[in-house]
């Protein structure tokens, strides 16, 4: 990699930190090895250490449940996140800084992973581009792994004559299948996009704390191998929203389930605060808001979103751990608790979540199709719109989960409004989308199929929202089929695709190479096949009213259920053909131009594979985003500027 | 060429991964071996079916597993996890046969105490509301000294006969004589007599908190081997 | 790119500007405009039959067996029918956008020359009216209907409060893993793990669970609250259909949560008192 000179603003020198021995110092030898041997080493040094205070035998006295093996687990998964993080080197800038070592422009440089090669992705890169692609990886095996228990799911619910699985593994799959799949779509796009392609969108260096780069990623590192843990020690047999009192009832794998959430919330919270000042403090000189692309609203939006409702998720969590491990009743209302403490808390989260994971994958669609379809994007300042209020209004709406509790009946009324209210700016975003398909003859490409697939999706997902929304129908789906194929629709039909869709945008970009048209679009046509045929059919099962959660059910449900799983296994294939054809396009495609699909945004305007410090020149912008497209023919009825000038030409 | 080999090889690769943990999870994870109650010849006259054949069936409920009496079959978390709890002996995989009377012979040997729900002390659904403990007939015993419970309920399956049947197990006291491995040498012995109808499939589980974890309903009652099984009733 | 500045707009006044019916006719003259109306039309009237289809599906084991499930299902059907026209405009663009304008399948940007419509003041007024318009409808119909279903459940009044006294049956049920109780108060001490109701009398349930969050779906009857320990919520309704019906477990509750179903036997009022005579009660109120 050649280096750049970085533009000298001042004449003066600024006088550099003295360097204490070669760059990098103690960070040239950790690495993903050492991160694992620490975290395996404390995790084992924390087990034997708890198990040697915790008397032998010792049982609570409220639940005589065996104490031993909850102590020692949690020691164990403590235990392993801190040696991990130790091991990774997450701890050395701090200690450095406290020893007073300022860190100079060559360690800085070593953490930016320059000249470092292949062996910089396993390291505590700083560098957004390489924790871009971390993200990526990590969001393809927690997927794999969500998706491995999706197969086994359907099989069990398509063998309709006998039970495959135990009912408690059952329970316990499901569970886990949907914080896998939670998981891996709320850092599907922020992920793997948000970190790579945000920063040069924005005409900037890099994020605003490049080792928060590093942290984020690897805290979520550390905290898969505490969810798969869980299903080796008696699994999560709660669901995901994991509602106690049964959270109290579990086997221990509950404890790293409990973990996993703690771990994962500080690492999208580090990573929320990240992107939010990057893009509230670092856009490009002339980037003004009415300048800024919607990918970047989007994402600023969904970190908002993050921030103020992970904690929540968080707070709930511990508060589960503590009632299982050291015997308070914070939700055990034999003892002075409440469950409908746990349940508002779960969904103070539950519902900006789904924001967080819908508006990003909305915001790549609007990044992608004025590309494709060489037209502006319909109406900015309305997309704006869109995401603000849905923005304002996520954070109104929890109770919609809650309606059949009986927590607070009086209540239901102004929820429904707030709720119903929630689909109007998600109609703006409709809007923004068909309005760009207007009028256009597209450049069908795979990134432009995808919007496709998730317009249609959105579209159902939205209107079945909107029955779930409305208290009495509610009262016949809430806990069926039916909403299982509602969020389905929403998280995977329209996160899912979207996140596809994206990714194959932004392949170029992020490897180099162009990912496959052929096999990616037989692969994302099979997916929406069978996506339609698994969940379409769901949505009757639930109109006949087949509860959630369930392993056995009346033969009137299991034509739904037939089809369903067949739905399912060709949604499988079409995942593995889609996977297949990431694998072989980066292994072996064709090498591409930086710019091939002539975009005119400025993180196109870079150079393919793309320099350590983006633009040898941080780029002015002069003209608005989405520049494409000639005059309207049409012209008297439809030329609305918005009042902005149009310049021709702009520094890229 | 070799783009539909990778992708073929990738497709393969993932089928052959689910297919095999699936496997593996589900061979592991088999029912205990089938305990069936046997038709011992005879007939029996019922109140409103006639005359049918009659079948009985023996089970036992172990406070803890011994050298004498083995725990039942389960994975290595769950071995550790479950020690030291009551399970049903030697199966919770039960078959009885269709249309018959069947009569199901217990002998508990756990002790117990007060149950939360005061309809599962009483017996419901045997031929005549009653059962025979120790030998004599009684409908319920006193709700704070109940053992375990046997309770059989509905599978979701609509076009299959209804059928619930609950037995209380009372409990030994505190203070009974135990033999070298630690079980009552004078047992609690119950036996229920109930009509089966036509062929089904059902569920049975303890309805008494004799497990651990929030009132003491986790452990062994929500582990299948241990207190909570199948029922089929078999044409 | 190079462009002109815009030409200046007309003087807004009311002479020069054609008026909107003339306006409105000129846009449909255009071809895409014609097709895509066209096309929002028939997909709306494919679209139309599920108002019946969702129904149907919902009615196979007999319901509507009470008001409350009318109510629902007259709901389902309303939002149905008002969801229509949007999706089935959404649906046409998408269709028309692959077929009427048009697509270029090749491996090099095409560069194709398409309208520079950065924004349609009218199309966006129009969307933002129409779909708020929409959920506002849906709005208060949905409240209406839940005023008029709370007040036919008689919901936020304890059961054992209600007026009605001899008119009215009260079960407590009590949800337990894995199995439902039915506990009649009003016939010193029966209690059922079958639960048997009279036709058209209201009922009045208090629910409440033993250990975890249970919740009870008596589906054709439309009543479904969750059953949470430590706390009794309180449901109603008028079965006013006989049959049989499924009551099942809507919250994961355990290892047996798929087996915690029983049935609703709705019958007269005759069986109804032979049935408590059997079961060992009497009527005490």
């Amino acid at each position: 990699m050649s280096s750049v000179a970085p533009a000298h603003v001042h004449s003066a020198e600024v006088p550099q930190p003295a360097q204490h021995g070669k760059p990098g110092g103690i960070m040239r030898r950790l690495n993903f090895g050492t991160g694992l041997i620490g975290g395996i080493g404390l995790a084992i040094i924390a087990g034997v250490v708890t198990s040697q205070f915790v008397p032998s035998g010792y049982a609570s006295p409220v639940t005589f449940a065996p104490m031993e093996g909850e102590y020692v687990y949690l020691a164990v998964l403590l235990g392993w996140v801190i040696g991990f993080m130790a091991g990774m080197g997450a701890f050395v800038g701090p200690i450095r800084w406290m020893l007073g070592r300022e860190s100079t422009h060559l360690d800085a440089e070593y953490m930016a992973g320059k000249d470092l090669g292949r062996s910089r992705y396993w390291k505590y890169t700083t560098d957004h581009k390489v924790v871009g692609i971390q993200y990526l990886i990590v969001t393809f095996i927690v997927f794999g792994f969500g998706g491995l228990l999706a197969m086994l799911i359907r099989t069990e619910l398509g063998a309709t004559w006998t039970e495959v699985f135990s009912p408690a593994f059952y329970n316990s799959i499901i569970g886990t299948h949907g914080i896998a799949m939670i998981i891996a779509m709320i850092i599907a796009v922020s992920g793997p996009l948000g970190n790579f392609i945000v920063p040069m969108m924005i005409g900037a260096r890099d994020m605003a704390y490049p080792r928060l780069n590093a942290l984020s990623i690897w805290l979520l590192v550390a905290a898969v191998p505490c969810l798969i843990s869980s299903l080796f020690l008696g699994g999560i047999q709660d669901g995901w929203s994991a509602y106690q009192p049964l959270a109290s009832q579990a086997p221990i794998g509950m404890l790293g389930y409990q973990m996993t959430i703690i771990v994962f919330a500080i690492s999208t919270g580090i990573a929320s605060v990240n992107l939010m000042t990057t893009i509230l403090t670092m856009r490009a000189k002339g980037m003004s808001w009415s300048r800024t692309p919607i990918f970047v609203y989007g994402i600023f939006a969904a970190s908002l979103m993050g921030l103020y409702a992970f904690p929540f998720y968080q707070y709930s969590q511990i508060l589960s751990l503590s009632d299982r491990v050291f015997n308070t009743s914070f939700f055990n209302p034999l003892e002075g608790g409440s469950v409908w403490l746990y349940e508002n808390l779960f969904w103070l989260l539950g519902h900006p979540e789904v924001y967080v994971i819908i508006i990003p994958t909305a915001a790549v669609l609007m990044e992608i199709l004025p590309v494709f379809m060489r037209k502006p994007l319909f109406s900015f300042n309305f997309a704006v719109a869109g995401i603000v209020g849905v923005v304002a209004l996520s954070g109104l709406v929890w109770a919609h989960h809650m309606y059949m509790t009986g927590w607070a009946p009086a209540v239901n009324y102004p929820f429904m409004l707030s709720t119903e209210m929630i689909s109007i700016p998600v109609g703006f975003l409709v809007l923004v989308v068909i309005g760009t398909l207007w009028r256009g003859t597209s450049w069908s490409r795979l990134p432009l199929m995808a919007v496709y697939a998730v317009v249609f999706n959105k579209m159902i997902g939205g209107v079945t929202g909107i029955y779930l929304s409305d208290v009495p129908a509610d009262q016949y789906f809430h806990g069926s089929m039916f909403v299982v194929a509602h969020f389905h629709y929403m998280l995977m039909g329209a996160g899912f695709f979207g996140a596809m869709g994206g990714i194959a945008f932004y392949f170029p970009k992020m490897t180099g190479k162009i990912l496959d048209e052929r096999y990616g679009s037989i692969g994302l046509w099979t997916v929406f096949v069978g996506f339609q045929l698994t969940f379409g059919s769901m949505f009757v099962a639930g109109l006949q009213g087949q509860p959630r959660r369930v392993l056995q059910f009346d033969e009137q449900f299991d034509i739904s259920n037939w089809i369903s799983t067949i739905g399912a296994y060709t949604i499988g294939v079409g995942t593995l053909i889609f996977l297949g054809a990431i694998i072989f396009s980066w292994r072996d495609g064709p090498m591409v131009s930086g710019n091939p699909w002539a975009s005119k945004s400025l993180e196109w305007q870079t150079p393919t594979p793309v320099p350590l410090e983006n633009f040898a020149v941080l780029p002015v912008v002069t003209e608005r985003p989405y520049n494409y497209g000639v005059p309207d023919p049409y012209d008297e009825e439809l030329r609305a500027h918005d009042g902005d000038e149009l310049e021709s030409a702009g520094a890229r | 060429m070799k783009k539909f080999l990778v992708i073929l090889a990738t497709v393969l690769a993932g089928v052959l991964v689910v297919g095999g943990i699936g496997a593996v999870s589900s061979i592991s994870q088999e029912e205990p071996p089938v305990l069936a109650a046997t038709l011992d010849g005879t007939t029996m006259d019922t109140p409103n079916n006639g005359t049918l054949p009659h079948a009985t069936l023996d089970l036992s409920v172990y406070p803890n597993s011994s050298d004498a009496v083995p725990p039942p079959k389960a994975g290595p978390y769950e071995s550790a996890w479950l020690s030291g709890q009551p399970f049903y002996h030697p199966s919770t995989t039960i078959q009885v046969p269709a249309n018959s009377v069947v009569t199901i012979n217990f002998t508990q040997y756990d002790s117990g105490g007060q149950i939360y729900n005061p309809f599962f002390a009483h017996v419901h659904g045997s031929m005549d509301g009653t059962m025979t403990w120790n030998g004599k007939s009684v409908k319920n015993v006193k709700s704070d000294s109940v053992g375990h419970t046997f309770t059989v309920h509905q599978y979701p399956e609509s076009s299959q006969p209804y059928f619930f049947l609950s037995v209380p197990l009372p409990m030994n006291a505190a203070n009974a004589k135990t033999d070298k491995a630690g079980y009552p040498v004078d047992p609690q012995k119950i036996s229920v007599t109930f009509v089966t109808g036509e062929a089904g499939t059902y569920v049975w589980n303890c309805e008494f908190p004799c497990g651990d974890e929030y009132q003491e309903f986790g452990g062994p009652m929500q582990t299948r081997g241990w207190m909570a099984g199948t029922f089929e009733v078999v044409a | 790119m190079t462009m002109t500045q815009a030409p200046q707009e007309q003087p807004e006044s009311p002479t020069n500007r054609p008026p909107s019916m003339h306006r409105f006719k000129n846009w449909m003259r255009r071809p895409y405009a014609r097709h895509v109306m066209i096309w929002t039309v028939v997909i709306g009237f494919l679209l139309l039959p599920l108002c019946w289809l969702l129904l149907a599906a919902m009615n196979q084991t007999g319901a509507p067996a009470s008001e409350i499930m009318q109510d629902i299902e007259t709901t389902v059907f309303v939002f149905t029918l008002v969801s229509i026209p949007i999706t089935a405009f959404v649906f046409a663009v998408l269709l028309y956008s692959l077929i009427g304008w048009k697509r270029i399948s090749s491996d090099e940007p095409p560069m194709q020359e398409n309208p520079a419509i950065f924004t349609n003041r009218i199309g966006v007024v129009l969307w933002t009216v129409v779909t708020s318009a929409l959920a506002m409808f849906l709005v208060v119909w949905g409240m209406i209907e839940l005023a008029q279903i709370t007040a036919n459940s008689y919901g936020t009044i304890s059961a054992n409060e209600q007026p009605g006294g001899n008119q009215s049956v009260i079960v407590n049920v009590t949800g337990q893993q894995w199995v439902w109780t039915f506990a009649y108060p009003q016939t010193d001490g029966l209690v059922s793990d079958i639960l048997y109701l009279p036709v058209d009398k209201p009922v009045y349930f208090n629910v409440t669970s033993k250990d975890v969050i249970h919740n009870f779906w008596a589906v054709e009857l439309g009543v479904k609250i969750d059953a949470n320990p430590g706390a009794v919520t309180t449901a109603g309704v008028t079965p006013n259909k006989l049959g049989t019906f499924n009551i099942r477990c809507a919250e994961l509750c355990g290892m047996h949560h798929a087996y915690m179903e029983t049935e609703v036997r709705v019958v007269t009022q005759e069986q109804f008192d032979s049935w408590v005579r059997e079961m060992g009660g009497r009527r005490t109120s």
